[in-house]
């Protein structure tokens, strides 16, 4: 077993640990701290597939945005750290283990259909020519091949900052 | 010396002797940077500032480490304990990954990553949560209060932050921070980009929770914020990490604003410390010049102010570019 190999089963066992402790732990912080371990892994493995720039966009997006609102959130709820732990019951285990397996027989059947033939036989992943993504082709594809995805999350975007002027207008109109 | 070598491949004999530097280094600067600051602030009001213990009051910081080794580590009895003792490790992940990226100059750099500068902005997220885990195993209302303020303030200041640095990013066509620092042989980018610099700098000394930014761990309100309940070496890792953050935070404005290394007459090491401790004590002026600001008023600063001029700026730059 060589350091990469070392290197890689931390990664997964931080990925898959973290997210454990998201969904069992019984603290909401510690459940926080679980999916940052758990975002952190996932930005890891990213960087075995060869694309450190997704890897670092991972952890800047959601690390540094996404989980900090989310701590935001927790904060504004005030401390809580005074009340009794609540555990993942089993029926809410269950239930978080059939939608993971739902949404992973789906992912898989998606990545198959749409890729199952391109996919290169026999040659690693890292050195066929897909893996070999800069952040000018991502660029370029935006605004390309990709634009209409691209111009309807930015739609979304819009949609979701007028929801959040409007919400916060309302509710200070009510005072 | 070869035999190691070979066995374990010069590029990890290389990453053991750059870390081992790096941790050298950021012992080191922050031993100089108590002891400047404590004459900065005493020349500021017209004292002396310590001159007791060694030449000019030298070898003071030194005196300062030994006195909070030697304390007893205490531990409160009502803390979270994982999260309690996790804190100060974690404050450390992102200024240790920081210097590995940085260039100290054309051939000092621990590893030149292509995606150098989203690295460090990757990484200095992960500061927050560990005055995150501070503030709420502390158990302490003064150390919470501290925690939710500084979640408030990272969540504004990350974002003019990152985008005063794009227009430089846009101009060089890199995320590199050495291609960077190569693009300023000419002009510095600060004579192109003022408005960014500007904006870059103030954001700076707020993510590092700098007065007039230091809400998190406001003496006169807080206590010490997010640190109340620390004492002894576990204190002292905070107070490392602040100081090394202040350098990082100086270090970054040089690569990308005042052409890093790039200088006449002098080798490049020399001008890139030089440059960042000017900063460095720019910071600390502003520190003895102003009174801290209100919660209110650091976010609208943030939210009215550095992100609207920020990307009024970008969009000139990329304007420009086109041209």
């Amino acid at each position: 077993m060589n350091l990469g190999e070392i290197i890689f089963l931390i990664t997964v066992v931080a990925t898959l640990g973290g997210a454990a402790m998201a969904v069992l732990s019984g603290s909401i912080v510690y459940a926080l701290l679980g999916l940052v371990a758990a975002m952190f892994g996932i930005a890891g493995l990213y960087i075995f597939l060869n694309s450190p720039f997704l890897s670092m966009m991972q952890i800047l997006i959601y690390v540094g945005a996404v989980s900090v609102l989310i701590a935001f959130a927790i904060m504004l709820i005030g401390p809580l750290y005074r009340k009794p732990k609540e555990w993942t019951t089993v029926g809410k285990f269950v239930a978080a283990l059939g939608v993971a397996l739902v949404s992973l027989f789906t992912f898989v059947r998606f990545v198959m259909e749409t890729f199952g033939d391109t996919l290169p036989q026999g040659v690693p992943l890292a050195e066929s020519p897909s893996f070999k993504i800069t952040t000018k082709e991502i660029g370029r594809l935006f605004f390309n091949d990709l634009v209409l995805p691209f111009e309807l999350i930015s739609l979304l975007v819009v949609v979701a900052i007028l929801g959040a002027i409007m919400l916060a207008l309302f509710s200070r109109g009510n005072k | 010396m070869e035999q190691i070598g070979n066995m374990i491949g010069w590029e990890t004999v290389k990453m053991v002797v750059g870390l081992v530097g790096v941790l050298v280094f950021v012992v080191l600067n922050a031993l100089i940077l108590t002891w400047a600051e404590r004459k900065v602030a005493g020349h500021m009001q017209r004292r002396i500032g310590p001159k007791e213990v060694g030449p000019y009051g030298l070898i003071q910081p030194i005196a300062d480490a030994l006195k909070l080794l030697g304390k007893e580590i205490l531990t409160p009895r009502e803390v979270d304990k994982p999260l309690y003792y996790l804190a100060p490790m974690i404050i450390f992940v992102p200024v240790l990954v920081s210097f590995v990226v940085i260039p100290f100059d054309a051939s000092l750099q621990v590893m030149d990553i292509n995606v150098g500068i989203l690295v460090i902005l990757a990484f200095s997220s992960l500061s927050v949560f560990s005055i995150l885990m501070a503030g709420w195993g502390s158990n302490n209302k003064y150390a919470l209060i501290g925690a939710i303020r500084s979640i408030a303030q990272n969540i504004a200041y990350e974002i003019p932050l990152l985008l005063a640095l794009l227009p430089i990013i846009m101009m060089t066509n890199s995320f590199s921070l050495k291609s960077i620092v190569e693009a300023q042989h000419g002009l510095w980018f600060v004579v192109y980009q003022p408005f960014a610099f500007l904006i870059y700098f103030i954001a700076g000394v707020a993510e590092t929770n700098r007065t007039p930014f230091d809400l998190p761990e406001a003496e006169s309100e807080l206590v010490a914020g997010y640190h109340t309940e620390y004492s002894g070496m576990r204190f002292a890792l905070f107070f490392l990490a602040e100081y090394t953050n202040i350098f990082i935070v100086s270090a970054i404005a040089v690569t990308f604003f005042l052409g890093g290394y790039q200088g006449p007459f002098l080798p490049g090491i020399i001008w890139f410390l030089l440059k960042s401790y000017l900063l460095v004590f720019v910071i600390m002026w502003l520190r003895w010049t102003y009174p801290r600001v209100r919660f209110d008023q650091l976010l609208n600063i943030s939210w009215k102010a550095l992100i609207p001029l920020s990307f009024i700026n970008l969009l000139i730059t990329g304007g420009l570019l086109k041209l």
